[in-house]
């Protein structure tokens, strides 16, 4: 048959590989920022651009999106056009592709940075660049489809059907989470509410983590383990089986975020053993690259790549086994809101996905440059050093997280909190964030020994930007043969497996998310329950502005020990105006969903509120909390209020009929009030100021159930 | 290797790995890389059985028969514990008419152990005053005039029933009545401590303190 002469595009894989490098070093000197931040709080340089609110969510994004995000491209160009024997379909869209992506995270940044923020976790950026993201999504998902298409093999690879899996299933989930309405050119509120859009968030971030750093990274595996090793593929039908169990279950693990919390309890049921069967189709992958390096694990001493890979795959392994373990409601009681959640996700990224991808680009650049690896001992070196990272930063990390815990936690004989005021709990692991501080410094200079390694390995060779190749065109075949599996057939079926693949992620989220929406008794009405005020509107929008959910949750468990601390439990009834709810899922300082019951143990004075705002180390010493001099000088943005009261109107919040015209009247006449309180006790800050909107904000917090204990019994 | 397949393939015997002596799967081939025909692991089998059994029994157990309490119960279950504990430990009443501060050191510690927890993050760690007021001088806010006296059962109403217009919250449920004598005899030890930075004077003069 006649071979056909074709070219591999290595140049788009250079490019990828660089942001990759690029923006690794950017995001893990944010994570070295914000874990200093952690322990010195001077840090913050008390500027709204550089306060832990807002770096926070920068440094979460620039890893998930533009390190692990571009090392996803690099892997998928190179070994994409490889597996299918074809150059891309459209070198134009992989151009579009590459700086549409780095566009979306420069602006990321700078939104975030700017407090430009949809307060949902992982899903932060606002919704312009929620469109750029859906139509650079299309234009990736677009391309690789055709190059599929037009591929010279007659089957697609494991490797592909994650590839296939990822592209239609971040599309989905982006799409349904992102559904927001605008109030201005940057601003918008999610369409939905409280518990819905808990669930609906959750979903997504949970299958953030499946689908972007999971099912693509195993797609990598899958190319790069083998072809570094040298070996064959353990078990074709351990990829089938672990493949379609995988993607079919993980959609359901969404609610294992929300356990204890105001969720209908099915919902919560389902979020934990769709986890607990998720620990054989992860481990499935695990096996299928642990075992491909049989017959080669003399070679792993030597070789640095493979260290990164076995590595990789062990955290791997190990988060998967420890994702689902955390999703039991006795253990979640323990580790939910704590850093033992900091120390698993760090498994993962740290581990998995770095580990993972620092192996690739040793293993790529010396192919792409034709030459070899400049030097082996410092590729060696970087991996011992981010071996010992992991381990500097996890361990104190579950310390912490087990300490935060059991003093939350514990009683005296006599039914007290042995530990009421939540500052004690935050001095006592102050060493175990010193030490995170160092372990995470340690692999952040790792990526310097890796610079300097790529640096000169690229120095020594010459790039390769186009590869020739050639295969024979592939003849066309039709129906299913006799002795032919299904699943073969459908290897050489794209199309119809790419459908299937939207079958199996779809049918978990509908059942799980639609009837929240439907069916009335999942959240159960509370007539007291009534709309922010337009001041408490705004100040709610600071709130989420500054990033406040980083670090303050805003839900009460049913437990004891949370009652005793913050009040009564929240109810899902309570969040039905929340556009966005703000859960929170770490609490680095306390809870603050009762925070404005008067009858309650946590409720300060507007004086007080005022004071912890402009300088926190003031009223406490030992406070880490970042302090917020600006809001006491930039203006509410009171122009914008009846576009806010608008748009909450028309998504369903019972505001009276032309109130968007009126609201200001009432913004300013509760604003006064506050302004003065505050003047009664010497303060002297105008009406007009941020800082009187938040007070307004958390002191209304969790009142309309909340004012008594027994209002709910 | 060309683009086999495994209808093309020739019959007969499979190729072997040598390393592993697995079988190869004829026509699976992609860029170099070649699959093993090799088994599910038969321990990986079971563990998705038995997570599929788990998950089973769990909805069945907490959402059908009710085996298990959910959260709401869980939590009426704690507290009807804890209100049983309460019960079987009264705490020891206290004569609010006899009260007089403790000086014994060890009641002192224990009311400046009680003091950081709670009152600094208004008062100010040496009782100087923030956003409360300050302990250390003469002046006070809930005295009694008439008799010219500021005393620890003044101030015990005071952390029973709290301040609520000034943001300061009744006490009652976190502290025993012997916290709260503790924690007061220690503010009234702060008398004329002069700290640095205190806030300045607020209320009454008072003569007789104590």
């Amino acid at each position: 048959m006649e071979l056909q002469k074709f070219y591999y595009d290595n140049k788009i894989v250079k490019m990828f590989a660089y942001a990759t490098i690029f923006w690794g070093v950017v995001g893990m000197l944010v994570g070295v920022l914000i874990a200093l931040q952690m322990v010195l709080p001077a840090a913050n340089f008390s500027l709204p651009f550089t306060s832990f609110g807002r770096v926070r969510p920068v440094h979460t994004n620039a890893v998930i999106f533009a390190f692990v995000g571009n090392g996803i491209f690099t892997g998928y160009y190179y070994s994409l056009q490889r597996l299918l024997k074809t150059g891309m379909a459209s070198n134009w869209m992989t151009r579009i592709h590459f700086w549409g992506w780095q566009s979306i995270i420069v602006l990321a940044a700078v939104s975030l940075l700017a407090g430009f923020t949809t307060g949902k976790e992982y899903a932060e950026l606002e919704w312009p660049i929620d469109i750029l993201i859906a139509a650079i999504w299309v234009v990736f998902g677009w391309n690789m489809m055709w190059t599929i298409l037009k591929r010279r093999t007659k089957h697609i690879y494991v490797a592909i059907w994650f590839f296939i899996a990822t592209f239609v299933t971040v599309a989905v989930l982006h799409i349904v989470n992102s559904i927001e309405i605008p109030w201005s050119l940057f601003k918008s509120y999610p369409v939905y509410a409280g518990v819905q859009d808990a669930l609906v968030q959750w979903w997504y971030g949970h299958n953030a983590v499946a689908f972007f750093l999971t099912t693509p990274y195993l797609g990598l595996m899958y190319y790069f383990m083998p072809k570094a090793a040298n070996r064959p593929v353990y078990s074709y039908k351990l990829s089938i089986l672990h493949f379609w169990a995988l993607i079919f279950l993980y959609i359901w693990a969404g609610p294992h975020h929300l356990l204890y919390q105001a969720l209908p309890n099915w919902a919560q049921s389902l979020g934990t053993v769709f986890s607990i069967m998720l620990i054989a189709p992860s481990w499935g992958g695990m096996i299928n690259g642990l075992l491909t390096l049989r017959g080669a694990w003399d070679r792993v001493r030597e070789e640095p790549v493979l260290k990164f890979f076995v590595v990789a795959v062990t955290a791997y392994g190990m988060s998967t086994f420890e994702g689902p373990m955390l999703s039991l409601k006795n253990i979640n009681a323990i580790s939910h809101f704590t850093n033992w959640t900091v120390a698993h996700v760090h498994i993962g990224a740290l581990g998995w996905n770095g580990f993972l991808t620092f192996g690739m680009i040793y293993w790529l650049f010396p192919r792409m440059f034709g030459t070899k690896l400049y030097s082996n001992k410092l590729a060696n070196l970087h991996f011992w050093l981010g071996t010992l990272a992991m381990l500097f930063y996890s361990i104190p990390m579950y310390w912490a997280g087990w300490t935060e815990a059991s003093m939350w936690k514990q009683f005296t004989a006599a039914g007290d909190l042995v530990y009421p005021n939540y500052l004690e709990i935050v001095t006592q692991i102050m060493p175990m964030y010193w030490m995170r501080l160092f372990g995470g410094t340690l692999y952040f200079l790792g990526m310097f020994l890796l610079v300097y390694n790529i640096y000169k390995t690229v120095k020594a060779g010459s790039f390769i930007p186009l590869e020739a190749a050639e295969a024979p065109a592939l003849e066309k075949e039709g129906a299913r043969k006799s002795g032919e599996s299904f699943h073969r057939f459908i290897e050489r079926r794209p199309i119809q497996f790419m459908i299937l693949a939207v079958v199996a992620v779809l049918i978990g989220g509908i059942i799980e998310i639609i009837p929240t929406f439907i069916i009335k008794s999942n959240i159960p009405t509370i007539a007291t329950v009534k709309p922010y005020s337009p001041l408490e509107l705004q100040g709610r929008d600071i709130y989420i502005k500054e990033g406040c959910y980083v670090c303050h949750s805003q839900m009460v468990r049913p437990f004891r020990s949370e009652t005793e601390r913050y009040g009564e439990y929240s109810k899902a009834g309570e969040y039905v105006y929340d556009h966005p709810f703000q859960w929170g899922s770490k609490r680095i300082g306390p809870d603050l969903w009762r925070e404005g019951v008067k009858s309650g143990p946590l409720y300060k004075s507007n004086t007080w509120h005022y004071t912890h705002f402009m300088d926190p180390q003031k009223v406490n010493a030992q406070s880490i909390m970042p302090k917020y001099p600006w809001l006491a000088e930039k203006e509410i943005d009171v122009e914008a209020t009846p576009a806010k009261i608008r748009v909450m109107q028309y998504l369903g919040v019972p505001y009276p009929e032309g109130y968007d015209l009126k609201a200001n009247d009432d913004l300013k006449a509760q604003a006064e009030t506050i302004a003065a309180d505050l003047k009664t006790n010497g303060i002297d800050v105008a009406a007009s100021k941020q800082v009187i909107a938040l007070i307004a904000y958390i002191q209304r917090l969790g009142t309309d159930v909340g004012d008594s204990k027994t209002a709910l019994k | 290797m060309s683009n086999t397949d495994e209808h093309k393939m020739p019959q007969g015997e499979p190729e072997i790995d040598e390393l592993t002596k697995d079988r190869y799967l004829g026509g699976h081939e992609y860029d170099g890389i070649r699959e093993l025909d090799n088994k599910l692991p038969r321990w990986w089998i079971y563990l998705f059985y038995i997570t599929i059994i788990f998950a089973v029994v769990y909805m069945v157990g907490y959402h059908v028969t009710g085996w298990w309490p959910l959260q709401e119960t869980e939590y009426a279950n704690d507290s009807t514990a804890i209100a049983a504990l309460k019960l079987a430990n009264p705490e020891p009443t206290i004569d609010l008419e006899t009260m007089v501060p403790m000086t014994a050191v060890a009641d002192l510690a224990a009311g400046e152990a009680t003091y950081k927890k709670i009152c600094t993050v208004c008062h100010a760690p040496q009782g100087q005053g923030l956003v409360g007021p300050n302990f250390t001088d003469q002046y006070w806010i809930h005295g009694d005039s008439i008799t010219n006296t500021i005393s620890i059962k003044n101030l015990y109403n005071v952390v029973i029933t709290g301040v609520i217009a000034k943001g300061m919250i009744p006490y009652k449920d976190q502290l025993s009545p012997l916290q709260i004598q503790q924690v007061l005899s220690f503010i009234l030890s702060l008398q004329g401590t002069n700290p640095p930075n205190p806030k300045a004077p607020q209320g009454v003069k008072y003569d007789k303190i104590g």
